[in-house]
């Protein structure tokens, strides 16, 4: 099994509850396929960097997942029949994963924050998996994500959870450097004016 | 003639540029951050060369893959405009 993550772009002139069926359209296609929906991170409206079928905006959604390759063809097969999605991509976050290992990263990230803060970055996500694949049904691992409160498995497990949180250590890290930061800006005026 | 211009340029130190990826590693190059790679393309939007920015090639190719990945979902322009 594979993890994939995919951004589309919905419409967003979109109703509320539109929207809602369009989201619980592909949850459900994806668990029609025997994907297991990680994360499901609604963004929001965002101005777009250029215009996409004449509109400025766009309401970003980002899925991340565990499935093969017969379910991403599948998915974006719908996406691009749909008029309400206007652009769409998907990436390999990972090559290899295990059911089970998924299941238990699911299960650390319906813990409460505490649990999650408690337990420091140590180990990576593939390292958690342990050797029981079995053939679990998407709709079980729903039931059984929140049952598993086990404090040994959310050890196990929490690790995989800081890799999202990355995104907010590069914003803050960013920071740090305003000289460094300056440099490529300024060589770039000086590229820009090559360039006439 | 030639030979001494750039034989006077080079009397100027210039800063050793180093990878901003290298010297810290908590950076992450993630197309979804479309704020921190900003700085590596030009207000018209194209990619600056590492020659420039001093980023090394390990962390360049990832930084183009990044800013490709980012143009598609439209997070930064392919054509940016000149203001």
């Amino acid at each position: 099994m594979r993890r994939y993550e995919t951004i589309f772009i919905a419409d967003p002139d979109l109703q509320e509850d539109a929207r809602k069926n369009l989201f619980d359209k592909y949850k459900n296609l994806l668990v029609q396929e025997k994907g297991i929906l990680i994360d499901f991170d609604d963004w929001g409206n965002r101005k777009l960097a250029y215009p996409i079928k004449k509109k400025a905006r766009g309401h970003y959604v980002c899925m991340t997942y565990g499935g093969i390759g017969v379910l991403v063809t599948e998915l974006e097969r719908n996406f691009r029949l749909d008029d309400k999605v206007m652009k769409f991509m998907t990436v390999l976050l990972e090559k290899d994963v295990t059911a089970s290992a998924l299941e238990a990263e699911i299960a650390a990230a319906a813990q409460p924050e505490e649990v999650k803060e408690a337990t420091p970055a140590a180990a990576q996500p593939e390292k958690v998996k342990e050797t029981t694949p079995a053939a679990t049904q998407p709709e079980e691992v729903k039931e059984a994500a929140p049952a598993a409160t086990q404090p040994e498995e959310v050890k196990e497990a929490a690790p995989a959870a800081t890799d999202e949180a990355a995104d907010e250590v590069t914003e803050a890290a960013e920071a740090d450097t305003p000289e460094e930061a300056k440099t490529p800006e300024t060589e770039t005026a000086e590229a820009a004016q090559e360039e006439k | 003639m030639a030979f001494q211009k750039k034989n006077t340029k080079k009397r100027f130190f210039q800063r050793r540029k180093v990878c901003r990826f290298c010297a810290d590693s908590t950076l992450e190059i993630n197309y979804k951050d479309a704020k921190a790679l900003r700085p590596f393309i030009t207000e018209r939007g194209k990619i600056i060369p590492r020659r420039i920015t001093g980023t090394c090639a390990k962390h360049q190719r990832k930084l183009a893959v990044a800013i490709k990945q980012a143009r598609t979902i439209a997070f930064l322009p392919y054509v940016g405009k000149l203001s």
